[in-house]
């Protein structure tokens, strides 16, 4: 214990050291804060979006909840809101939140020329990328390590001190100095991130994970540390090279496999469905009203032989053409979403090599505001889209009058459930690297200890 | 031979000497290129697509059957932006907005697909563009060749013994910097060289490329000059590089990050849902055509038959209906050019914001810069949304005339109009836009890197005085 607390004096009489644990302390506790500002900011815009929603909607109901109301017009007027708050975690790790539609109004027509619908963002500050505690654990982290670490060789070589130290009795001097090192950067990043997941009552298994993340990529930093310090003679280079790791691994090779990705697979599909989704619905205006009954009845038989209608317009013909232009491309829909989640199995794939793009997608998967976060509040959309039409259909084709009264039961919007998880293999490849590069640190370590003592 | 080349002369062999520092400006080199290409590949991609899916919808448009015209208004049309040709540089903004409008009657829709929507967290790293390789990577390499070039001297005792012998402050420092600068030119050479290449072709025009080489030149500069003054005041190169990596951290990394969500919170910009609401309820205020009673209506229809000389309704040459529309739309797009100006208005102050801050970080003037003369920036992307809009008007309101002009003449339970006509409608036609249209933002942020160059200038100055007198 007592070379424990030398060992720590030693670092806190070093300007470098405190100034550097310090800093971090204060990026971490600056990114946690403004994490949890801006998804406050995002729960006040639900719920300022929802009172407007609710004064919107008390007016359709008012215009059209007649007592011979017709259901088609409530359909047709209504929109309903549809949100997705940030779960508790999404404060420290806020992905694509900032570029992703988090509020969406749809109603009972196509749900696909609806669902891509974009949200007001100022594009030029989403730019930089988001200031957040998985930002500054994946970038800033990693140069605080270096500036503790990068001359816990070279720097003894230089102040003539290394062969006095090796020489000491006793075991376990470099694992004291590194193992010190590392806890005290993980203790700076960790605190912070500890109180704002206690303040948002986060998860404690998501917490926890997260903290885990950390750990595995700090010590992936500490390993890569040691190695490039033992290899290099003076401290100066050292840390040049270790920087220019760093460059590498978290600035150009991330870039260079994001291009790469986003060439091989393209997205264009979400374009192709909405053109054939147009085309479908209007189309239907120009051929007989029974072809597209047909093809309606595929999926709806309980409405065969309530399709016919004096006159030349009926609302249920125009719901039940909205609703066959989404099954028409549902192949399309299919196939963007893969080419979706095909980029992101990729990304996930680079994380194998790359420890800071697995740090970032385990972070925001954790989280659940990565892609696949988004998705999930796509298919709540979907799913309540669905319950919405459904609800309409009795009215429109028995021709039931649709009362003020109905419009108080029309399905509302249940938030998804959060649908964050631990995810393994990023965890696994990180723990591997990592592993590996601090097993190769010690070992070069206890060569150069040997090597020197001789 | 002066004194100051032959300083810098020695300064070029000594980084010629630092393998690890050849290998890294190499690296660099080979990265702007492969960015050059890689990107000039993307952006004429993007371009065919966005082309191939205007000709495709257009051609679309031309196929639709005999319809009232009304339905075709609902048909709309979809416009796609084009990418503008030294976009390939820099993206700015690009990936961010939707590049595809839907337009329709009476509704403004978003813009929607923007490629960061598509992507994983990995593009949030940054894209590959030479623009960030300049932007974020070279003052790294600047920093990496330029920490030790004084503290180096000071550390092995040379630079006592070189100004012992006569040598002058001014002179060792201008022989330093000049050989920085040099790099630093000689870096940005390759993209210099595909940029001009583009002028040449005439496909960029030389104004813009010139003042954005004028930008990157003078941003690598500023980092020459940091690199070597740094160098100059700190005790060891060790020293010298934890200090420049950390004025590179912050101006760089750190506060392009955290200023937009400060701006962010002090200016809110509402939801689309919000506007859109409001919108309706505005409308709903000036009148109701349905209502027989509405007084906005009734003085309409006032004004339209006393236009046609005609007491009644039934007697106009003209389809009344058709003529409600069009003034529909032309209020409800009033309606909404007051909201999309506020809405811009609100993110020109989010941004003004950030850009007052350009004088503590000069990597958000050199962005400006760079946006704005690639066309890649917020103004190139409302222009757009401008001329969308505006054809929006223009195409819904020659269906309308056509609606209330040819309708009555055709008559019938299900009166149509015929095919020929709907290739009389308007076709959007994108006016490309001209980054020095408004010169202004862009004069700003190179006055403020001048202003970053001149203020490093003054401090070389002093700092050569310093080492000087130091040394005697």
């Amino acid at each position: 214990m007592s070379r424990l607390s030398a060992e720590l004096r030693l670092i806190l009489r070093s300007r470098m050291g405190v100034g550097s644990l310090l800093l971090l302390l204060l990026l971490s506790s600056l990114a946690v804060w403004s994490g949890i500002a801006q998804m406050e900011r995002q729960r006040e815009t639900i719920a300022r979006v929802s009172g407007e929603q609710r004064r919107d909607f008390a007016g359709v109901a008012a215009t059209h909840g007649k007592p011979d109301g017709d259901a088609g017009y409530a359909a047709y007027y209504s929109f309903l809101l549809t949100h997705d708050a940030p779960p508790p975690l999404a404060f420290a790790a806020i992905g694509q939140r900032d570029i992703q539609p988090f509020v969406l109004r749809v109603r009972a027509l196509g749900l696909q020329q609806q669902l891509y619908d974009a949200e007001a963002i100022n594009a030029e500050l989403a730019l930089p990328g988001v200031f957040d505690w998985a930002f500054v654990l994946v970038y800033l982290a990693p140069l605080i390590i270096i500036a503790l670490m990068h001359d816990l060789v070279t720097g003894e070589r230089e102040g003539g001190r290394l062969r006095l130290l090796l020489s000491l009795p006793g075991q376990g001097l470099w694992r004291r100095r590194i193992g010190l090192r590392y806890a005290l950067v993980l203790f700076a990043l960790a605190v912070p991130f500890a109180v704002g997941a206690i303040v948002t009552h986060a998860p404690v298994a998501g917490t926890a994970a997260m903290l885990l993340v950390a750990a595995l990529y700090l010590a992936f930093w500490a390993g890569c540390a040691l190695l490039v310090g033992t290899a290099m003679r003076a401290s100066a280079s050292a840390a040049a090279a270790l920087i220019g790791c760093w460059i590498l691994l978290t600035l150009v090779v991330p870039t260079l496999a994001s291009a790469a990705i986003a060439r091989a697979i393209p997205a264009a599909k979400g374009i192709d469905l909405t053109l054939a989704q147009r085309e479908i619905v209007h189309h239907g205006w120009d051929i007989a009203k029974q072809d597209t009954f047909e093809r309606f009845f595929l999926n709806h038989p309980e409405w065969r032989g309530r399709e016919g209608f004096e006159g030349r317009f009926h609302w249920k013909w125009l719901f039940a053409m909205h609703q066959v232009g989404d099954e028409a491309v549902a192949r399309d829909v299919a196939a963007y979403r893969a080419s979706l989640i095909a980029r992101e199995r990729w990304s996930e794939r680079v994380g194998y090599l790359l420890p800071g793009v697995a740090a970032q997608g385990a972070l925001h998967r954790i989280a659940d505001t990565d892609p696949f976060g988004q998705f999930a509040y796509q298919d709540r959309i979907a799913a309540f889209h669905d319950r919405l039409r459904h609800f309409f259909y009795p009215y429109l084709f028995t021709d039931r009058p649709f009362t003020r009264a109905d419009f108080a039961r029309m399905p509302t919007f249940a938030p998804r459930l959060p649908s964050g998880a631990v995810p393994a293999a990023p965890l696994l490849a990180l723990a591997v690297v990592a592993a590996l590069l601090l097993s190769a640190g010690s070992r070069r370590v206890a060569r150069i200890s040997g090597a020197d003592r001789a | 031979m002066s004194a100051a080349t032959r300083i810098a002369r020695e300064e070029w062999r000594a980084l010629l000497r630092n393998r690890a520092g050849v290998i890294a400006t190499l690296l660099l080199v080979a990265l702007v290129l492969v960015a050059s290409f890689v990107s000039i590949e993307r952006r004429d991609r993007i371009e065919a697509d966005r082309a191939r899916y205007q000709a495709s919808v257009d051609a679309g448009f031309d196929r639709q059957p005999d319809r009232h015209p009304h339905r075709m208004v609902h048909y709309g049309q979809f416009v796609f932006r084009p990418i503008a040709p030294l976009a390939f540089f820099d993206a700015g903004i690009d990936s961010y907005t939707g590049n595809t409008i839907f337009l329709e009657g009476h509704r403004q829709n978003s813009a929607n697909f923007a490629e960061a929507r598509q992507s994983s967290l990995l593009l949030r790293f940054g894209q590959l563009t030479p623009a960030f390789v300049l932007q974020t990577l070279a003052p790294l390499l600047l920093i990496f060749l330029g920490f030790a070039s004084v503290a180096r001297e000071r550390e092995r005792g040379t630079l006592r013994l070189l100004l012992a012998q006569g040598l002058d402050g001014r002179t060792l420092l201008g022989g330093k910097l000049l050989a920085q600068a040099a790099v630093a030119l000689a870096v940005a050479a390759p993209a210099f060289v595909v940029l001009a290449g583009f002028a040449l072709a005439g496909v960029a025009g030389w104004g813009a490329t010139l003042l954005l080489m004028l930008g990157y030149a003078a941003w690598l500069l500023l980092w020459a000059l940091l690199a070597v003054l740094v160098s100059a005041w700190a005790h060891d190169s060790r020293a010298a590089l934890a200090a420049l990596i950390g004025l590179w951290l912050i101006g760089v990394i750190l506060l392009p990050r955290a200023l937009p969500e400060a701006a962010a919170a002090q200016v809110v910009l509402p939801t689309r849902i919000e506007t859109e609401i409001a919108l309706h309820r505005d409308l709903a205020r000036i009148g109701d055509s349905h209502d027989p009673d509405d007084p906005y209506f009734n003085g309409f229809r006032q004004q339209v038959l006393a236009r046609y000389g005609v007491s009644r309704i039934e007697d106009l040459p003209v389809q009344y209906a058709g003529l409600v529309g069009m003034e529909g739309e032309r209020l409800s797009t009033a309606l909404y050019a007051r909201a999309a100006a506020d809405s811009a208005g609100r993110e020109a102050r989010q941004n003004r914001f950030v850009h007052a801050f350009a004088a503590l970080s000069p990597l958000i003037a050199i962005r400006q810069v760079s946006m704005a003369l690639t066309a890649s920036d917020p103004a190139a992307h409302l222009d757009f949304l401008d001329q969308a809009e505006a054809f929006r008007y223009r195409f819904v309101q020659t269906l309308n005339r056509m609606q209330a002009e040819l309708i009555p003449h055709i008559g019938g339970e299900d009166p149509r109009v015929s095919a020929d006509n709907w290739k009389r409608v308007p076709r959007f036609a994108y006016r490309s836009y001209d980054p020095l249209r408004d010169a202004g933002a862009i004069r700003r942020s190179l006055l403020v890197l001048a202003g970053w160059l001149a203020g490093l200038g003054l401090l070389f100055a002093v700092t050569a005085r310093r080492i000087g007198r130091v040394a005697r």
